[in-house]
């Protein structure tokens, strides 16, 4: 029986490293899927993005009162999405273009993900446009835990690097 | 006072802490997101022209304005039994370091539905000058059974 592991490859942070191998706007497709990695979140990678957005609510940090609280045990974030975003997407996944402008997001909340989920992401490019010589394309993603529930769904604008 | 959907009023305003941004900040921004743009790193890139915009120097993550927003709403909303459940968002103006910013929130309206209870409410993140960096617009939910959705 294969155990189904979600890798934990080593995340390049240089993005110049694969940006020849990224889609330029003419070459992204409207609905095609983005390929996307399973990411085993933990409670560490939630603490440290709680720290970077100042977050202190112990339903994300302490175990025991998060067992006492209103989902029984400790939750992520809603906003966790922010790094499931980067960690279920390979390294010449578009998003990570270097001179990519986020033009502004929404996002809609199902479930809490949790430390010890297996998250999944389905994505694509829904749309693509040209506005003020600006090149534009709209992105959409729906993140599942391992019991394919949605967690939360979102959609959302970059300016591509010209 | 506790927050409940009865009590609140189109115009009670919501005030998140302010948050100081600095190359440190950002850099831990980038280590918890994975977002290693180099908009957020390098200075000699973003000296050069983006189209028709030039930064001059690194800017903050326009997903932290959201990550502040959301902290924002969920202290506001969780001791009530209430659930953020949306939260849409524009990059208004670039964050620097040495920027202070800090969210708020105004209710707009509420809703009942067939089975819920909602409230809308516009946010906006402000820099040190009172300059608008990020608006949006939030829907939280006050379930008619306290109960975590």
């Amino acid at each position: 029986m294969q155990a189904e592991e979600p890798a934990p490859p080593a995340f390049e942070t240089d993005f110049w490293k694969d940006a020849n191998l990224r889609k330029v706007w003419d070459e992204i497709v409207p609905g095609e899927p983005r390929n996307t990695l399973p990411y085993l979140l933990t409670f560490e990678a939630i603490a440290l993005f709680c720290k970077a957005v100042g977050e202190t609510n112990p339903l994300y940090l302490d175990e025991s009162a998060a067992k006492a609280g209103p989902y029984g045990g400790l939750i992520a974030p809603p906003s966790i999405h922010i790094l499931l975003m980067f960690a279920c997407t390979p390294a010449d996944d578009w998003m990570r273009s270097p001179g990519t402008i986020n033009a502004g997001q929404s996002w809609s909340y199902n479930i809490p993900a949790r430390p010890g989920d297996t998250i999944t992401l389905q994505a694509r490019a829904l749309d693509k446009f040209i506005r003020r010589e600006r090149l534009f394309v709209v992105h959409d993603n729906v993140f599942f835990n391992q019991h394919d529930e949605v967690i939360c769904s979102g959609r959302g604008q970059t300016i591509r690097p010209m | 006072m506790t927050v409940t959907f009865d009590n609140l009023r189109a115009g009670d305003t919501i005030i998140g802490p302010s948050f100081a941004v600095s190359r440190e900040s950002i850099r831990l921004f980038c280590d918890a997101s994975l977002d290693y743009n180099p908009l957020h790193l390098d200075d000699a890139y973003m000296k050069g022209n983006f189209g028709k915009t030039s930064f001059g120097g690194i800017i903050m993550h326009g997903m932290n304005n959201f990550g502040l927003i959301t902290r924002m709403l969920t202290d506001w909303a969780m001791p009530s039994g209430a659930i953020h459940r949306r939260l849409e968002t524009r990059w208004v103006k670039p964050v620097k370091p040495g920027d202070t910013i800090r969210p708020s929130g105004i209710i707009k309206t509420k809703q009942v539905t067939s089975k819920s209870r909602w409230v809308l409410i516009d946010v906006i993140v402000q820099n040190q000058r009172d300059e608008p960096v990020a608006t949006g617009e939030a829907m939280v939910e006050f379930p008619v059974l306290a109960k975590a959705g």
